[in-house]
């Protein structure tokens, strides 16, 4: 058992360590070098469509809006992305994709569909819904974890539930 | 009476592809600096030109632009030909 969720956890670690550094050295080796994975994903998150606006693009990011302000003024400059005036409400600021944007956008969510293509293109049908079922477990428990963090007040309450279990685990181990 | 019905419907599907086939011959004529002539309906994209995955996204990004429509990812694993991109459009509008 303990073997196990030392492979589990060693493995977890590695496959979000690597896919974000093969997304990197992708990026680096592609058309779009000059964008870093960060600005990729900010671009990601406004997304090849409609415009959308600074509060909920950061909320989505998990950034402020202050942090999101500035990744955007960089885009702006290298040619990713519009800023606008919303034109019902000129409080609002509104931001969307140049075709570049867009562009870069498109082909990096290629670059994860290859990956998740060649990753299930080694097994049969029933092993491919096993592991997508499995998988799909995976990202529903670790989002679950996220969300516990969503407030100073939670992560108080998630670290005395941690030190609760850690205690219990070891009181029973001793 | 029905036979009339479905003659026109037919002229009117067959001219609405033709109209499509042509404004993507002009955008891959455009894309790629080829002659529009050297492109017909059967040619396969991968191995009779010379695109590549980045072109690919340029001319759909330029036809969800002039159709109004959304081509999403799992709609062009199904595109291997110019015929299936003028296909797709016409299904998607």
């Amino acid at each position: 058992m303990e073997n196990q969720e030392q492979i589990m956890s060693d493995s977890l670690v590695r496959i979000f360590e690597n896919v974000v550094l093969t997304e990197e050295k992708s990026l680096q080796a592609g058309y779009f070098s000059d964008l870093s994975i960060a600005e990729m994903h900010t671009l990601t998150a406004i997304g090849p469509y409609q415009s959308r606006t600074m509060t909920k693009t950061a909320e989505d990011l998990g950034i402020t809006t202050g942090t999101l302000t500035v990744a955007i003024d960089r885009l702006v400059k290298k040619g990713y992305v519009i800023r606008q005036r919303d034109t019902k409400d000129k409080r609002v600021v509104r931001i969307s994709l140049t075709r570049n944007g867009k562009l870069a956008c498109r082909m990096n969510s290629k670059f994860h569909r290859v990956l998740a293509k060649r990753i299930l293109e080694g097994y049969n049908e029933e092993d491919r819904e096993h592991l997508i079922k499995l998988v799909e477990e995976i990202d529903a428990y670790v989002e679950e974890q996220l969300h516990k963090y969503d407030n100073t007040s939670n992560i108080r309450e998630t670290a005395t539930e941690v030190a609760r279990t850690s205690k219990k685990e070891n009181s029973s181990n001793g | 009476m029905d036979d009339i019905d479905s003659r026109s419907t037919q002229t009117g599907d067959d001219k609405r592809r033709e109209k499509v086939f042509d404004d993507v011959i002009k955008l891959l004529s455009e894309n790629m600096e080829i002659s529009p002539t050297e492109i017909t309906s059967d040619l396969d994209l991968n191995t009779d030109l010379p695109f590549d995955s980045l072109q690919l996204y340029e001319m759909v990004i330029d036809l969800e632009e002039a159709y109004d429509i959304r081509i999403s990812d799992e709609d062009l694993d199904s595109v291997k030909s110019i015929d299936d991109i003028v296909d797709l459009i016409v299904r998607l509008t």
